[in-house]
């Protein structure tokens, strides 16, 4: 008797799921370290699509005694070069090596940039409501900027300027509850 | 535009970087001042850091997390929903990442991987990871539109990995890929059982079949009809009382209860109902137009095919005649040097590349390198002497610019080496430089680079054996000229160059001395055996571009 087709069982799906549950954990960090190059969010998640696909397909090369994220890292920098290297304009930004200091110069600002952004929650929550709407609705619904400008009845140039505003906003609220920690004993 | 920290402009310029909308003269004014001020590096870091926490943090909107998770599919799970080991449990954490639309072509894109995994274990059977996989299942379902499924049906998904039984689809179309290499394209009502890596069932509904080298032999049942794929395209409509099979490419053959063995080859078709032996017409692909569709746009069949090749390519750099692999992959700006990848010989470690472009190569995802300028070109030391050489490389010709266009030369004219070349009318040619000076062969194909040729991608092979004492040209992984050899081995090639020559003469100011190549490259190999004409034929096949 023939019966429904059954998901995959046995080894091979152990392997996708031990991948995917290290790649997920991974994902985040990973997204960064390749946004630090390439800031566009779409661009940087195709990106990081590409590095998975790299990545499961050496899967069997990992050393699960390694940690998993630099080495996830690396095949990123891979891919986040062969992008760029196919788009003059980022090519343009990042010519010069300059890929490469940023990265290296990311890697040493870490523990200050950690200290900073560990206060971005508390900022968040203090935004006024029609600017933590509009973060909230670019960065996570991923509600794309025509819409949310047609939301706020401002036009998408007047929104992606406040979505700087806000940012700078976030910025100097991290910068002060930093300097208040350190100045407090 | 000059760039100063700190400026409005600058806070502008990393705005629309982040944005994804800067101009090029905001991207370059801001390389300029990233490279010189460090305080605007570190200003411009700790923007794009906050910039990137907002987009990935999840957390940071905790309250409404909350709100949506309820609503929110789990597009992930059919590649998890088996098993319950510990990957899964700990997933719900992470899968509280936002964005549907991210998640979704994940799913894709790492279903589409994982059957190219399977595809490529069934292709290269050696492949030691192939070793313990212990799965029932033949085929995965990668990609479906609108896709209804019937109530006996599973859980299916695009991802699933389908075992033995029947898939029944309502609605929308759907593609399947079988272990074994088949495609099959099927569009809703149609039924199908699946009953092994290269067999299934199908007696009602509209089917297209595509079947690669791999997979010949791939079955295909009706009420009626018995298809027994022979390498092709083909297309079937089958109802309960009535079998259509249409043939677009290659040849398949029909068994039918009733009557013999019949073979159907391409632009034929035959219909068969009831107990009458099937009647022959001509091929007609109109109902089979959104499948043919469907197929063509899609994209992850192509990045099946490039992984293929990735995949074919971990077999092929393990032989031991392989002295030189050029994959062009993980090509980047400012490296020089071009990792060999073959393995099992270390002869050659690397080559430099001077000048040349970086390029789109077979697939979208495949980097190429272009020759243009009588600069461009590859440079490798092959040292040692073999007894026979086979050269292989897919080549996307753009011009014949010059009398003699190089594909593989050898420096100057010394004894025991060889040109590979492409002549400005078309002819492929190898010459071979015997003991003296003077004494050489020129082999030369009719001409095969005809203008319609130019700009496609091409697999170009060349086999010099010395031992059988000839020489084979290959076109598309067909030979096209065969030619006795009289100089005899050892060969030789020593300092060599891909995409031009070194005359070694000094300034190159006789223009029959310059041979650069105008096209690109993007995959090279150079074994140190003859490879015959079926060797041949498969890699080409290895990296046929679809």
């Amino acid at each position: 008797m023939p019966s429904d087709p059954k998901p995959l069982n046995g080894d091979q799906a152990a392997v996708q799921q031990r991948f995917l549950s290290l790649f997920l954990r991974s994902e985040r960090e990973v997204f960064r370290y390749v946004a630090a190059l390439v800031p566009s969010v779409a661009d940087a998640e195709d990106i990081v699509q590409q590095t998975a696909l790299a990545l499961w397909e050496k899967f069997d090369a990992y050393d699960p005694a390694q940690p998993f994220t630099p080495w996830a890292c690396r095949f990123a920098l891979n891919k986040a070069r062969q992008w760029i290297e196919r788009r003059q304009r980022w090519q343009a930004l990042l010519a010069g090596g300059l890929a490469e200091e940023l990265a290296r110069r990311r890697e040493e600002l870490r523990p200050e940039v950690e200290r900073r952004l560990a206060h971005l929650e508390k900022c968040v929550d203090k935004l006024p409501g029609e600017q933590r709407a509009l973060v909230e609705g670019y960065y996570y619904r991923r509600t794309g900027i025509e819409a949310l400008a047609r939301e706020s009845k401002r036009t998408v140039e007047a929104t992606y300027k406040m979505l700087q505003r806000v940012r700078h906003a976030l910025q100097r609220c991290v910068e002060n509850a930093a300097q208040l920690e350190e100045a407090t004993p | 535009m000059n760039l100063r920290f700190p400026s409005p402009e600058f806070d502008d310029a990393v705005a629309a970087v982040c944005h994804g909308l800067a101009s090029d003269e905001q991207m370059q004014s801001l390389n300029e001042l990233l490279r010189t001020s460090s305080a605007a590096q570190d200003a411009y870091l700790f923007r794009v850091e906050l910039h990137s926490r907002l987009a990935s943090e999840t957390d940071l909107f905790a309250t409404t997390a909350c709100a949506l998770s309820v609503e929110e599919p789990r597009p992930l799970t059919p590649i998890l929903s088996s098993g319950g080991g510990e990957g899964e449990r700990q997933l719900p954490n992470v899968l509280s990442l936002p964005n549907r639309r991210r998640r979704m072509a994940w799913a894709v894109a790492l279903a589409a991987c994982f059957v190219v995994l399977a595809a490529g274990f069934a292709l290269w059977l050696t492949r030691p990871a192939a070793k313990g996989t212990t799965s029932t299942a033949v085929a995965m379902l990668t990609r479906a539109v609108d896709a209804r499924w019937g109530q006996n049906t599973g859980l299916v998904r695009v991802g699933s990995a389908l075992g033995p039984g029947w898939l029944r689809l309502e609605s929308g179309l759907a593609q399947v890929v079988f272990y074994s290499g088949a495609r099959l394209v099927i569009e809703g009502p149609t039924e199908l059982r699946l009953v092994s890596t290269s067999e299934a069932i199908c007696p009602t509904g509209r089917v297209l079949a595509e079947v690669p080298q791999p997979a010949r032999g791939f079955r295909l049942k009706t009420d009626h009809l018995n298809v027994l794929d022979l390498g092709t395209a083909f297309g079937v409509d089958a109802t309960h009382d009535r079998t259509e099979v249409h043939v677009f490419q290659g040849k398949v053959e029909l068994l039918s209860g009733t009557a013999a063995k019949q073979s159907l080859g391409e632009g034929q078709a035959a219909v068969s109902q009831g107990n009458a032996p099937p009647r022959l017409m001509a091929a007609s692909a109109v109902a089979f137009t959104p499948l043919f569709d469907f197929q063509q746009r899609s994209l992850v069949s192509e990045a099946f095919r490039y992984e293929q090749w990735q995949f074919a390519n971990a077999q092929l750099n393990q032989d031991p005649s392989l002295v030189v692999h050029w994959d062009f992959e993980n090509l980047s700006g400012s490296d020089w040097t071009l990792r060999n990848a073959a393995e099992k010989n270390r002869s050659v470690p690397e080559a430099t590349i001077v000048g040349c472009q970086r390029a789109e190569g077979r697939w979208r995802e495949k980097q190429a390198l272009e020759f243009h300028s009588v600069n461009d070109r590859v440079r490798l030391t092959v040292p040692g002497e073999f007894e026979a050489l086979t050269l292989s490389a897919w080549v996307c010709v753009k011009g014949l610019d010059r009398q003699f266009n190089s594909l593989f030369m050898c420096d100057g004219f010394e004894p025991g080496t060889i040109h590979w070349l492409i002549r400005n009318d078309g002819v492929l040619g190898l010459t071979v430089f015997g003991p003296k000076a003077g004494n050489l062969q020129i082999t030369a194909t009719p001409p095969v680079l005809t203008l319609d040729k130019l700009g496609m991608w091409l697999h170009l092979a060349v086999v010099l054996d010395g031992k059988a004492r000839q020489v084979v040209h290959y076109v598309n992984g067909a030979p096209v000229a065969r030619e006795a050899l009289k100089v005899a081995p050892p060969y030789r090639l020593g300092p060599t160059e891909l995409g031009n020559w070194n005359a070694k003469s000094g300034p190159n100011l006789d223009t029959k001395l310059i041979r650069n190549l105008s096209g690109a490259l993007d995959e090279f190999e150079l074994f140190s055996r003859a490879f015959n004409d079926a060797e041949i034929h498969d890699l080409y096949v290895k990296g046929r571009p679809d």
